[in-house]
């Protein structure tokens, strides 16, 4: 074999392998070879075996072809390969079948045109290609090798379009081959001619087409195409010699009948910009082309229109016609459905084309209608001719056709006759043609002049509008389809109003005929999209779902348990969905009356237990985090609310363990402060029960005792730290009771009875609450990195963009003997905003006048107020431990202690209590006639020491023994009065005094006492000043007592009564002088003293 | 080197691929010199930088990308209608995809690419560079379907040149019958080759990529050594110049001899390499399809339409012209003509003049699993002289239900059932009704096997929402009286959505059909007097005629009393029931 290398590097392949080889190639494989050379001549070899099938030969052929890239290196491989061809050409018939010499020529050209883009290629190889097929053609009528002198010709023409020109040396010949040709092969030959003067003519080359001068062979490439290829056809020739061009169109056009569709398609592809170039009469190729619009071929249709695309101006008056035809091709049963398709795409897009020279007319649009027994996908696309017709007359005031008739009887065909099932491709053409009809005058580019008005105002739109209510009211199963028709708009940033609107409408209109049964159910997609719609006010849809509960409420029964639940669930559903889509304010009280209702009477539990929560979401979260909180649920669950309503059931999923976590600092960031601080800032506690350990509790510790005779009490020493003296040490009392009483006495015993008959037994019923206000508030920007969340958010003052804590229980508990202390729970708070934690750390650590903390309401929102109820067994100050529990927005939860609160004894200041009998107007007098009774029973002379007195519910029993003290407070009258209204304007009970009562009168502050002023003389206000002053030993003391002393020349006197949980007495009588002030102390629970004298400096010497 | 020369609008065709329906290419051939000249047109057009080209996948890569897409687009395969979730299973991708990947300029590719990616909610019909004006652009695509229609037939051995049938097959409405299967009437109207239930490609497929399903023919090898043989021979270098599978057979088989010498004054056409030799004869065939909707209602026209072909195969040595007049064509009814491009002009025709049947069938369901029914047929109504009805059965197909027992007589003829059909023989063969025209009834009632409920999570529509578990229709059922409608509903429930390319897809649960065959006249009236045709040059060749016509009849009527009463305003289609065909009356006249 000429060329071949007879040693073959490896052994020959077989058939299989070669098979296997050419599969891997096809997959890939090849790109993993270096060097492909030792195949190359493997396969140029067995391309001469003769065992070979014939097949697997043009297999090999093709697959060389394919892979032409890799296996061609260098130029001795084409070389080689034409010298095979020639050698193949040469061999006889029974050598070389007739089909393999034909591949071999087209697999030779293939590759020479692919690889040479790689490779050089020797100008020789190419032309001795050319020359071989050259060779081949050159026999017109040769009986037996038509085909392949046809296939040579197509050769040919394929290195002509490579390198146009390459021929036109030769064009003179190939014109008397074409002449001469009479076989099936002349189409081969007719376009091969055309395409030699298609590229004379696209590169102006000036050759003689009839010039036969230049031998066929051997073949030369001419200069044009040998040249570089910077030459441009331009430079080449003087101009393309036109009349005889024209007499080789005058030939060609001679011939389409000869030619099947698809080379007729080739032809005119080539001769059109030749007609161009020569400037022929356009009208001269519709002469000849223009009955193809009627030929039965797809491709010859379609070569008239793009014949016709190309000479508008030569076609004018044919667009009718045109249409029709492609109209009536769609119609053409016998057709592939695929073709009818295509007609009616061709005439969109054709119409589009000719939009302004002729309007389709009424009875074209008659025709548009799709026809019953269409394919579906036919008349869907017919339907989108009607959109199209429509859109042409969207700006045409003449009403040859009404829209909406156009719309209406378009739809016959899929829809109107009856709403088939939703999943039904009907529907589904039906749907797709409202979305057409409906964005038929309203494109989505952004220079649309299309306004909102118009389609609006359009009457498709109302009658669309119109269509889809009554189909939602009658086949509630198409609502889904509905919903995702909404959808679709909605999604669409042009068209999203138009989404809007429907739903507008919707909520206008299916909303209050929609019956109230089970099947309502149905249309709850559609109330999910009017649910998330903030254009839509809610009211009346929430209107129809507290029906629609009350209809289930009322219908239930034993059959319908599971029916009552799922409507209900998905029913509250929709209410989750507004909760997350509009201001709480807007759903507030419809909202709150529904869910209100639901969780009374809902027949289900569940329910009734989901609509309690959201009722209480609904009242305490902000909206912001409330939409959140809603959607965290899902975005765990990865399940989106509207495709699934039951997906709000798993709200309440369980808690995965792992975010449980106790963070130990968490009294940095979460701080719970007393509204009130206290006025004695040190703490300190008495502490008596350490002091007696191994007795049990003495008897006048214990506040109240059983109605038992009471036991001996025993000494006990003062505490070390006491900081009171116990000037007056303890009033002895007597042993016994007495048993003669004056009237006096009596009236003291009878009053105490009575009064003490009102304090409750905390050991038998609820006791007297002391309540604390405090404040819960946390840092935003510690908290996130408490939680190790790093968003550093810069809009600091944007809600949304604060953490949140959700249903935070705060538990207390103390050492002091406060009893049991209930838990506080707040729903939601809202961290503080980044730069307001600086003053709100100083004002947590320094004690900021009450006014001044809290009159910013803006602050109000990040703080919770706390309430800790305090039910006290003994007046005494302590420490409250805090222990927080919450819930971090992403699901953490919190939990930890907190600094605890300080209670004081002014904590347990409360007023006394007055018996219900005593009318309104006289509980001044009471106070202070109780004021006098406790105070003669504390005193030291009392006799009432031995009485017992029944508390309310008659089961314990409580004594006084009094205890007495005095103090003199060095300051000024006016200061005194100050702080006494500030502090103590509560428990005053009394006013005595001329001076003072003028001083107080006019401030009015204190109010309802009784008011002494018959004795203007202080020194009648007390029988006490006897009593020795414990203020004198010193000179500086005794100064002071002298400057007390003057006190007498002053004021007047304040009665304080202050009633100490759960039975105890505080009585104070405040000799209040110019510059200084003698309070006169009386207790029935000696240690808070030693408090109280703190309590008093703090008040009003600080 | 070179400039490329974009030649106007050719149709070139980069690569073919066939893949199984397991999803493997098992067939693909590449054209590499197409596929340089799309790369050198990219690389012309690479002004912007995005990346045009890319290199043709490999066969592996093909397939990856093709199921993915197949998995992505579920059954609606791309015919330009959303359907979000088409669920597995129900697509209906035939044994064999034919992928074709045409040569297309790279603005149109772009185009494309930007009508895929808009973000919008869909196109509006005549938009600048919508999809119809690409198509129109582009005769490639065209090119593109003509050749995986040819490739599809080779695939299915459906390549029989359109062959005149010169006498009809005594049981003609069985052949049919066993053709189009129990539903559905086939898509594909090849004229004259027998009918293959098949679907044909989409309409919408990317530019670029052309798909059509293969038959639903048994599993056929591929014979891929014809494959190669037609698409070297058809577009050796991938521009497709002749489809004609049976003339590329016969020179493959036969070649050429030297003695076979060309005609002497014309050139002989391309798509006829052989001439004719040997016995000459003319032979006319009068095709005829009617589509008639006889709605059996006064305000409502029937509706008839005859379409149909002339097929003239002229047996003649040499190139002769023959000509001849049609007779009987009403040029006011004609709507459409189309012609074979070898034929200079003609006509054909479109005319009904008469219906050899009418009347109307019901079926309402009583109960889940009880239909009551009622036919009421004229025969040969408006009886014309030359036909003779050679038989006439009718067919109540039930694919879905089995038939548990059939209740009631006919006036006229036997029934028998089985296990899903009920026929009724009207006019038996050998017994042929000519002459006069009768009126049969038919009541009765139908019983099947009781419906399995089958409430399926796979057949819940796309947009899935509703189906959930309400026992609403029992309470309402409970409550109300039968709702017929909703009865019809829920038995069609479960019923897969239909193809897109059947005309009476829906209510498939209820038809029947009608077949009959009449002798001796076609519907049209067209016809071809033999005396006049004439041949040039003058050739003795005797001329033979021969009509075939195929009957779709479509007849819908009321369906039940009760359901007149609830909803009196309801329409026709609410009570579509019944479509029926009849087929083929063929007749011969011999000169």
């Amino acid at each position: 074999m000429p060329g071949a290398d007879v040693e073959w590097p490896s052994k020959p392949l077989t058939v299989q392998e070669w098979e296997t080889l050419i599969d891997d190639f096809h997959n890939g494989v090849h790109r993993k070879w270096n060097s492909l050379d030792p195949l190359f001549d493997l396969l140029l070899s067995s391309l001469f075996r003769k065992e070979f099938p014939l097949s697997l030969k043009l297999q090999l052929l093709l697959f060389l072809d394919e892979f032409s890239l890799s296996f061609f290196s260098t130029h001795h491989h084409f070389h080689r390969l034409v010298d095979a061809l020639r050698a193949v050409l040469h061999a006889p018939p029974d050598v070389a079948a007739p089909a393999f010499k034909e591949q071999f020529m087209v697999s030779a050209t293939s590759i020479l045109i692919c690889a040479s883009e790689e490779v050089a290629v020797e100008a020789q190889t190419e032309n001795n290609l050319v020359e071989l097929l050259l060779t081949v053609i050159n026999r017109p009528n040769f009986g037996s090798d038509r085909q392949a002198r046809g296939i040579a010709c197509e050769c040919l023409r394929e290195l002509e379009r490579w390198k146009p020109g390459l021929l036109s040396d030769v064009v003179g010949h190939l014109w008397s081959l074409c002449q001469n040709e009479r076989t099936h092969a002349s189409q081969c030959y007719l376009l091969l001619f055309t395409s030699v003067i298609h590229s004379i003519v696209t590169r102006k080359l000036s050759v003689s087409i009839l010039n036969t001068s230049v031998p066929v062979v051997p073949f030369n490439a001419p200069q044009c195409v040998a040249g570089s290829g910077s030459v441009s056809g331009s430079d080449l020739g003087s101009g393309l010699k036109v009349k005889e061009l024209r007499r080789a169109m005058a030939f060609l056009l001679e011939w389409p009948q000869v030619m099947t569709p698809l080379g007729m398609m080739e032809f005119v592809s080539m001769i059109i910009p030749v007609a161009v170039a020569l400037e022929l009469q356009p009208s001269m190729l519709k002469v000849q082309f223009f009955g193809m619009i009627h030929s039965y071929d797809p491709i010859l249709c379609h070569v008239v229109l793009c014949m016709y695309l190309r000479f508008l101006d030569a076609f004018d008056g044919q667009e009718g016609e045109l249409s029709r035809r492609l109209l009536l091709i769609s119609r053409e049963t016998q057709h592939y459905l695929v073709f009818r398709l295509l007609a009616i795409h061709w005439l969109l897009g054709f119409n589009r084309l000719v939009l302004g020279k002729a309007k389709p007319s009424l009875e074209l649009c008659s025709t548009f209608y799709p026809s019953l027994f269409d394919p579906l996908a036919l008349k869907a696309l017919k339907l989108d001719l009607l959109v199209f017709v429509l859109r042409l007359k969207g700006g045409d005031s003449d009403e040859l056709v009404d829209p909406v008739k156009l719309f209406e009887d378009g739809l016959v065909c899929v829809s109107s006759f009856k709403w088939l099932p939703p999943g039904s491709s009907e529907t589904v053409v039906a749907f797709r043609t409202f979305h057409k009809f409906l964005i038929a005058s309203s494109s989505h580019s952004d220079n649309d002049p299309s306004t909102t008005r118009n389609l609006l105002d359009s009457m498709i739109f109302r009658t669309l509008q119109g269509l889809l209510v009554n189909l939602m009211l009658e086949s509630r199963r198409l609502v889904p389809v509905v919903s995702a028709f909404v959808d679709r708009l909605l999604s669409c940033q042009k068209h999203s109003w138009l989404g809007e609107c429907l739903l507008q409408k919707f909520d206008g209109h299916l909303l209050p005929k929609v019956t109230m049964d089970y099947k309502l159910a149905y249309c709850f997609p559609i109330f999910d999209r009017i649910a998330e719609n903030q254009t839509i006010p809610p009211r009346g849809l929430l209107e129809l779902l507290t029906n629609f509960m009350i209809f289930l409420v009322e219908n239930h029964g034993p059959d319908t348990g599971m029916k009552s639940w799922s409507h209900g669930s998905r029913a509250l559903g929709i209410c989750r969905t507004m909760l997350m889509h509009h201001h709480s304010s807007r759903l507030f009280l419809r909202l709150s009356h529904l869910l209100a209702f639901t969780c009374l009477y809902f027949p289900d539990l569940e329910v009734r237990d989901s609509s309690r929560i959201y009722l209480r979401m609904l009242v305490c979260i902000p909206g912001k985090k409330l939409k959140d909180i809603l959607n965290l649920g899902d975005m765990i669950l990865g399940i989106s609310p509207s495709s699934h309503p039951t997906s709000f059931f798993n709200v309440q999923s369980p808690r995965p363990s792992q975010k449980f976590k106790t963070f130990k600092n968490l009294s940095s960031c979460i701080h719970l402060e007393r509204v009130a601080p206290l006025l004695v800032k040190q703490f300190w506690s008495l502490s008596l029960s350490n002091l007696v350990l191994s007795t049990s509790k003495p008897a006048y510790l214990e506040s109240i005792r059983d109605l038992d005779p009471p036991v001996e009490e025993k000494e006990f020493s003062d505490s070390a730290d006491t900081q009171i003296i116990p000037e007056t040490g303890r009033i002895n009392q007597p042993q016994e009771p007495l048993r003669v009483m004056d009237s006096k006495v009596a009236e003291i015993l009878n009053t105490l009875r009575k009064y003490f008959s009102y304090v409750p037994d905390f050991r038998y019923m609820p006791g007297l609450k002391v309540r604390i206000s405090c404040s819960l508030r946390f840092e935003s920007s510690n908290f996130r990195r408490m939680l190790g969340i790093d968003k550093t958010t810069t809009s600091l003052e944007e809600i949304d963009a604060l953490p949140a804590i959700y249903a935070t229980v705060l538990k207390f508990s103390s050492s002091a003997p406060y009893g049991s202390i209930p838990s506080y729970r707040i729903p939601f708070l809202l961290g503080e905003p980044h730069n307001k934690d600086p003053s709100s750390q100083n004002a947590s650590l320094s004690i900021v006048p009450v006014g001044v903390e809290n009159d910013s309401r803006e602050e109000g929102k990040y703080r919770a107020t706390v309430v800790i109820d305090l039910e006290p067994r003994e007046p005494t100050p302590g420490i409250v431990d805090v222990h927080i529990e919450t819930n971090a927005e992403n699901g953490q939860i919190i939990e930890g202690q907190l600094k605890g609160i300080t209670v004081g004894i002014e904590d347990m200041f409360l007023k006394a209590i007055v018996p219900s009998d005593i009318p309104e107007d006289e509980i001044p007098r009471y106070y202070f006639d109780l004021f006098n009774t406790l105070w003669e029973a504390c005193g030291s002379s009392s006799s009432t020491g031995r009485e017992t007195f029944q508390l309310k519910g008659g089961k314990g029993i409580a004594a006084i023994s009094g205890t007495q003290s005095v103090k003199l407070l060095d300051i000024p009258a006016t200061s005194l009065i100050q702080a006494t209204e500030r502090h103590l304007a509560h428990f005053v009970v009394g006013v005595s005094g001329e001076p003072l009562i003028d001083a107080i009168w006019e401030g009015g502050i204190i109010q309802n006492v009784i008011w002494e002023d018959a004795s203007p003389d202080a020194t009648s206000v007390t029988n006490h000043d006897t009593a020795p002053l414990c203020l004198t030993y010193n000179d500086e003391q005794y100064e002071k007592g002298a400057i007390s002393n003057s006190r007498k020349r002053n004021l007047g006197c304040f009665h304080v009564l202050i009633f100490l949980p759960p039975r105890f007495h505080l009585l104070f009588q405040m000799e209040v002088g110019d510059v200084s002030t003698l309070v006169r102390i009386r207790t029935d629970h000696w240690p808070s003293l030693a408090y109280i004298d703190d309590y008093l400096e703090a008040l009003y010497l600080s | 080197m070179m400039g490329v020369a974009v030649m106007g609008s050719g149709c070139s065709i980069r690569a073919i691929w066939i893949l199984n329906n397991l999803d493997a290419v098992v067939f693909s051939r590449r054209f590499p010199v197409v596929e340089k000249r799309w790369r050198a047109s990219c690389n012309a057009h690479n002004d912007d930088t995005d990346q045009l080209f890319s290199s043709l996948p490999t066969d592996s890569d093909l397939a990856d990308a093709f199921l993915d897409r197949k998995h992505r687009e579920g059954s609606a395969r791309g015919f330009g209608i959303r359907k979000s979730n088409s669920s597995p299973g129900s697509d209906s991708w035939g044994l064999y995809t034919i992928l074709i990947l045409p040569l297309v300029e790279p603005r149109h590719l772009k185009a494309y690419a930007r009508l895929c990616k808009r973000p919008d909610c869909g196109t509006a019909v005549g938009m600048d560079n919508a999809f119809s004006s690409l198509l129109l652009d582009l005769p490639s695509i065209t090119g593109a379907l003509l050749v995986a229609h040819a490739i599809g037939d080779i695939i299915t051995g459906d390549t029989v040149e359109p062959e005149v049938i010169v006498s009809a097959a005594p049981s003609v409405g069985g052949l049919f019958d066993s053709l189009t299967g129990s539903i559905g009437i086939s898509s594909r109207a090849k004229p004259v080759a027998p009918p293959v239930a098949s679907s044909t490609p989409s309409g919408a497929a990317v530019p670029g990529s052309v798909n059509t399903d293969a038959p639903k023919i048994g599993s056929r090898p591929l014979d891929k050594d014809a494959l190669r043989t037609f698409i070297s021979s058809s577009m050796p270098f991938g521009t497709p110049l002749d489809l004609n599978y049976s003339n590329i057979v016969t020179m493959k088989a036969n070649g050429f001899s030297t003695t076979d010498l060309p005609p002497a004054d014309h050139k002989q056409p391309a798509w006829k390499p052989y001439l004719f030799k040997g016995k000459q004869r003319m032979l006319f065939t009068i095709h005829e399809i009617v589509h008639a909707a006889l709605y059996d209602r006064d305000e409502i026209p029937d509706t008839i339409s005859v379409s149909g072909q002339i097929n003239c195969r002229a047996d003649l040595e040499g190139l002769p012209d023959v000509s001849f007049p049609m007779s009987g064509l009403n040029k006011a009814n004609l709507e459409v003509l189309s012609y074979h491009h070898c034929a200079q002009v003609s006509d054909q025709g479109n005319l009904c003049r008469w219906t050899p049947m009418k009347g109307f069938y019901q079926l309402s369901m009583v109960s889940e699993d009880k239909g009551a029914f009622l036919f009421k047929l004229h025969l040969m109504e408006g009886y014309k002289a030359p036909s003779t009805m050679e038989f006439c059965t009718v067919t109540m197909p039930f694919p879905r239900r089995r038939i548990v027992s059939l209740d009631g007589t006919p006036s006229v003829g036997t029934v028998s059932t089985s296990e899903h059909s009920v026929e009724w023989k009207i006019v038996t063969s050998g017994r042929g009704l000519t002459g006069k025209s009768i009126e049969v009834t038919f009541p009765g009632t139908v019983k099947f096997a009781p419906w399995q409920n089958q409430r399926l999570s796979s057949s819940r529509s796309s947009f899935g929402i509703i189906a959930d578990e309400d026992s609403d229709n029992e309470a309402d059922n409970a409550s109300n009286m039968v709702n017929e409608e909703h009865l019809m509903e829920k038995i069609n429930k479960d019923l897969p959505p239909v193809d897109l390319e059947e005309p009476f897809c829906w209510q498939a649960y209820n038809y029947a059909k009608v077949s009959f065959k009449l002798v001796g006249a076609s519907v049209s009236g067209i016809a071809v007097d033999p005396k006049s045709v004439s041949i040039y040059p003058a050739v003795k060749a005797p001329v033979e005629f021969s009509i075939q016509c195929r009957w779709y009849l479509l007849m819908s009527s009321i369906i039940s009393g009760h359901n007149q009463v609830t909803s009196g305003d309801y329409i026709l289609w609410n009570t579509l029931v019944f479509w029926g065909q009849t087929i083929e009356s063929c007749s011969r006249v011999a000169n």
